[in-house]
């Protein structure tokens, strides 16, 4: 894995790294938004690159540019300059419905607020992203993932009757139901208590080891961080350290 | 399929139970009047045209064009024909001039011949339904004939050249309400005979009538279309509402007020599709934001959502029209057993309309507020602070206005129904801008001199001005429909019962001889039986008017120049009469002493042109005759009494040996007097107006029926409305209690701040909805309903406040789990 900050050249990534063939590349992505006093600045030029079945995480203060950084990773928004590539697709060269279509084949989202929906039951939630695929085997596949989080009795429950641990964990089985290269995880316990936390941690890279998927995450936990391969604090929209 | 999959969680979710109920309460309120209307007007119609013997009649001086016929036939459309005109007829050294009716194979068309074998029947036993027309050789005529001419029941008369045996007494009989022109006893006769009798000349008056009828309305309705511009200038095509006015004005009032109901509903549906469609649209923009980060595209979101709605819309619209069936089956059997009246099948017509417009609130009402999901940013799901580009307001708004418009005039076919609740609507509109922006602005400087929860309500209000306006316009769009359908309902059963009063008239009385009119008033007084006015009634024709005489082309625009019109002279102005310019007798003085005054009735007067002052010159069978138009004056033709075009200055007519004429109430009891009455007068004619009186009763009571029915619908649409859009802010309003309730306010005080922002919110829309129901009112009696305008005092007290009252009440429903729960659970809930 290389990660490399604004200052650090793709050609001082480390020989083994460049072996490995990189599932997500962001290449000098900076992130401007107008506002009334003028031109505010988000994020600096940022350059990175993760390999395949890697796991890096994202640190920093809040307001320090790490969401706006995983939304760009992740295809969700668009650099205002500067490339992300992701599983060899240049997002910056596709609209809305291009970067759509690479996120349907490739990327995986866990969030700090489960984003489950309410009207949905546990297994309908993760049958979702299988259906929207046009998935056959999206009822088989949605259970099997639910029982491999240990929910295979809440099938039928609503997220309103689930606990907030449950909650997430029925986030992950969707998550990791569609089989995603990549996986995007923002605060994935955030809103969880430490121990239920730490179950979800071990959860998440117990599935992360057995899928072999590229993890890219956001966390103010140092231990959820320190779980990872690689980490990157950022303060000011721009990268202030990197570790392996 | 997803979007089926979707649909049914959604709905199991109840996120669009409102909006699902919306559309079938819509669509079943219209279903039910519409296939209901269908009904009653094609069996009244029917009915009706039972009364005129056809659906449609080309009357004329001349016979009908024999390639009508064909066409007639090829357009597989029944026809045959009569010929009507007056001839002396004989028996012995006896005569009378009767008025003959030669009628053809298959007469009528509608309804039959009533006839008997007794004179003057009156039981139901005696009475036989004929069995067709007269034979060759054998006529039917009118009770009062056989006394006239002395004769029985197998006895032979002569019309012409012809003798005819008389077979059977004439008792009823179709297209027999225009008996002023005929005033002779009618004698029915076969066709094929009336060769035979030589009475018809070139130049002899010969009223000929060809008479079509089909149960395929559409064929029918093109042929008469086609028909139309073939017609000469000599005939005239007469349906139902030129035969019966009445009976005609009635349905036609009906059937624009059940229509109303329906819009109305449809409207307060539409407006609580509109809601529940925002509230669908607001939940699901973090699930639109989500399935767009799992990849979903825009146009498959478009996809997923539109066949969604599509879909809700034609299931509902299905089960709207099940259950509009059932309704109007409702009120369809309790007609039948409370009047005896069997509704006919509706045409497929109200069907397919009602099920179109189901889909057209789905298209104008909910779509536009879904409009923008598709466009929901992905990166929303990570920054849910993101702002989103939402169909504009007035947007929407211009949008189910469009709606509603065409659904007016696709129902009503009614551009000026349309128009007026548009014209409404946009005051509305209009009014709550101004009063209510002009009121919450004001309240700003109030706020500081008010205390505790009023403070805190007019604070929530300012905070949400935008979303305060849009609630007040809501309810006071409901508040101003359902007030305005009360007021119409009730001024127009109300207005029916003056009209049709239980002893209006149902006789008139006609040809009475002037040394005979003693005895006649004698027999009622005997009978007890109370006659209207008497009136002298000559026939007399306009021949010039200021000295000019009437030209080919001015007869053929007006009925009143053509033919000889019925006059009398008055000194009294009828009650039903009403004076619009000039004077009457009392005030008028003449310009020329030999020149007396002439009052005419206002539409004739504008047909003609005529002016006050004008001079004009009748003729009465020959003799010259000049007055001078004194006023102008309103009548009432529903009124069932004797009515006239011209009424002349008391005196005025003396010598010109007038009939009388007079209507008289007679109940079903008393029907046998009408023997005494014939057979002591003959030659008295007649008119029994009891079987349109019925007619227009039992239209105004199956209406009134059905349309309290429409109204408890329309009813339970406004309350969803109201329901609706207090809902759709009771998320907020919980987040906000809880969170006051949490910093340890008290009960009261939330209590109170959420009863006095409803009672704020209520008040003023029930304030701006009677502004809006006066302006309506205004529009639909002036233009529509043509009925008159009054205002409605009791309602500007009684819509603000139960405006206030209805509005707090819901409110205070909606929101009195937030006092009674826990705040960290209404604080989760609403988060």
């Amino acid at each position: 894995m290389s990660v490399l900050s604004s200052q650090v050249s793709l050609d001082n990534a480390t020989p083994s790294a460049t072996r490995l063939e990189p599932m997500v590349q962001a290449n000098a992505v900076t992130k401007h938004v107008p506002t009334q006093e003028g031109e505010l600045t988000i994020l600096q030029p940022i350059s990175l690159r993760v390999n395949a079945g890697e796991s890096l995480a994202i640190t920093g203060a809040s307001g320090s540019g790490k969401s706006t950084l995983l939304g760009i990773l992740a295809g969700l928004d668009v650099p205002s300059t500067g490339d992300v590539i992701l599983n060899g697709t240049n997002l910056s060269q596709l609209d809305e419905e291009g970067r759509a279509a690479v996120r349907a084949q490739n990327v995986g989202f866990i969030f700090q607020s489960f984003q489950l929906l309410p009207g949905l039951t546990a297994l309908e939630n993760v049958m979702l992203p299988l259906e929207l695929r046009g998935d056959k085997a999206a009822q088989t596949k949605a259970k099997e993932f639910l029982q491999r989080v240990g929910l295979d009795a809440r099938l039928h429950h609503y997220p309103q009757q689930l606990s907030g641990g449950e909650q997430q964990r029925v986030a992950i089985a969707r998550a990791f139901a569609s089989e995603p290269r990549i996986l995007f995880a923002d605060e994935p316990t955030g809103n969880l208590d430490s121990s239920t936390g730490a179950r979800i941690i071990e959860l998440l890279f117990e599935l992360n080891r057995a899928q072999g998927t590229t993890l890219i995450l956001i966390t103010h936990e140092e231990r959820l961080a320190q779980l990872c391969q690689r980490r990157i604090e950022i303060a000011a929209g721009a990268i202030v350290s990197s570790k392996e | 399929m997803l979007a089926l999959q979707l649909l049914k969680r959604n709905w199991r979710s109840g996120e669009l139970k409102l909006l699902g109920f919306s559309l079938i309460l819509a669509v079943a309120v219209l279903s039910g009047i519409a296939i209901f209307t269908d009904r009653l007007e094609s069996t009244l119609i029917n009915e009706s045209n039972s009364v005129l013997g056809a659906d449609y009649i080309v009357r004329g001086s001349q016979p009908h064009n024999s390639e009508w016929t064909e066409r007639a036939t090829s357009a597989e459309i029944r026809q045959t024909q009569s010929a009507l005109f007056s001839s002396m007829v004989f028996a012995g050294d006896e005569m009378h001039l009767a008025s003959v009716k030669a009628v053809d194979i298959g007469y009528p068309l509608r309804g039959q011949f009533e006839i008997s074998r007794v004179p003057f029947a009156m039981n139901t036993s005696d009475i036989d339904i004929a069995n067709g027309i007269p034979a060759s050789g054998e006529a039917w005529v009118d009770s009062r004939l056989l006394p006239l001419l002395k004769i029985n029941l197998g006895d032979k008369v002569a019309v012409g050249e012809f003798e005819l045996t008389v077979t059977h007494v004439l008792i009823r009989e179709p297209d027999s309400a225009s008996p002023f022109s005929m005033t002779g006893a009618r004698l029915i006769m076969n066709i094929v005979d009336l060769p035979k009798t030589n009475v018809v000349q070139p130049g002899s008056r010969v009223d000929y009538q060809w008479l079509v009828a089909s149960d395929n309305v559409p064929q029918l309705k093109q042929f008469i279309d086609e028909l139309k511009p073939l017609l000469s200038k000599h005939q005239r095509l007469v349906d139902i509402n030129s035969a019966q006015e009445r009976v005609g004005r009635t349905l036609q009032t009906s059937k624009q007020f059940l229509l109303l109901s329906a819009v109305i509903a449809v409207l307060l549906a539409g407006v609580a599709i509109a809601i529940a469609a925002r509230q669908f649209s607001g939940r699901h923009t973090d699930q639109v934001a989500l399935m767009k980060s799992l990849g979903a595209s825009a146009p498959r979101i478009r996809s997923l959502y539109f066949s969604q709605l599509f879909l809700l819309g034609v299931i509902s619209s299905l089960l709207g029209l099940v259950l509009g069936s059932f309704l109007q089956q409702i009120i369809a059997v309790s007609l039948q057993e409370a009047y005896q009246i069997r509704l006919g099948p509706a045409s497929i017509y109200p069907y397919a309309l009602s099920f179109v417009s189901g889909l057209m609130c789905v298209v104008f009402f909910a779509l536009p507020a879904l409009w923008h999901l598709p466009t929901v940013p992905p990166l929303k799901i990570l920054r849910r602070e993101l702002a989103i580009n939402v169909t504009q307001v007035w947007m929407q708004a211009a949008l189910a206005l469009f709606a509603v418009l065409t659904l007016v005039i696709l129902f009503s076919r009614d551009l000026e129904l349309a128009l007026s609740i548009s014209g409404a609507l946009l005051a509305v509109i209009v009014s709550t801008l101004v009063i209510a922006y002009g009121l919450l602005a004001l309240s700003k400087k109030w706020m500081v001199q008010l205390g505790g929860f009023w403070r805190l309500a007019f604070a929530n209000l300012q905070r949400n001005r935008g979303q305060s306006l849009i609630q007040i316009l809501v309810f006071a769009v409901a508040i101003m429909l359902l007030f305005t359908l009360t007021i119409v309902r009730t001024s127009l059963i109300e207005e029916w019962k003056v009209q049709v009063p239980d002893d209006a008239p149902n006789h008139f009385l006609v040809n009475i001889p002037p040394d005979e009119l003693p005895q006649v008033q004698n027999l009622l007084r005997e009978a007890n039986v109370r006659p209207e006015p008497i009136y002298p009634m000559m026939r007399a024709r306009l021949t010039h008017i200021n000295g000019v005489e009437t030209t080919e082309e001015q007869r053929s625009t007006s009925n009143a120049l053509r033919r000889e019109l019925n006059v009398t002279w008055s000194e009294k102005l009828a009650a039903d009469n009403k004076i619009l310019e000039g004077q009457w007798w009392d005030k008028w003085q003449r310009k020329e002493t030999d020149l007396p005054g002439v009052s005419v009735e206002i539409e004739t007067a504008t047909e003609i042109g005529l002016k006050i002052g004008d001079k004009l010159q009748f003729s009465f069978g020959g003799l010259e005759m000049h007055a001078q138009v004194a006023s102008f004056r309103s009548l009432d033709w529903r009124s069932m009494r004797p009515n006239f075009f011209f009424i002349f200055e008391p005196g005025s007519l003396e010598g010109y040996s007038p009939t009388y004429i007079t209507s008289i109430y007679l109940p079903p009891s008393q029907k046998s007097f009408i023997n005494t009455l014939l057979h002591d007068h003959p030659t008295i004619l007649l008119m029994e107006l009891d079987r349109i009186i019925e007619q227009i009763r039992s239209i105004v009571n199956q209406v009134s029926d059905g349309v309290l029915l429409v109204l408890w619908l329309t009813l339970i649409g406004g309350c969803l409305v109201l329901f609706a859009a207090v809902m759709g802010s009771i998320a907020a309003r919980k987040q906000q209690a809880g969170l006051l309730r949490a910093l340890g306010s008290p009960r009261q005080l939330i209590v109170g701040s959420i009863c006095a922002e409803f009672a704020i919110l209520g008040g003023l829309a029930g304030l701006i909805a009677i502004i809006g129901t006066e302006i309506l009112l205004i529009s639909l009696q002036t233009f529509v309903l043509k009925t008159p305008i009054q205002p409605h005092y009791l309602f500007w007290l009684i819509s603000p406040l139960s405006g206030a009252l209805f509005v707090t009440g819901l409110g205070y429903l909606g929101c009195r789990r937030v006092v009674t729960t826990p705040p960290a659970i209404v604080l989760r809930e609403a988060t």
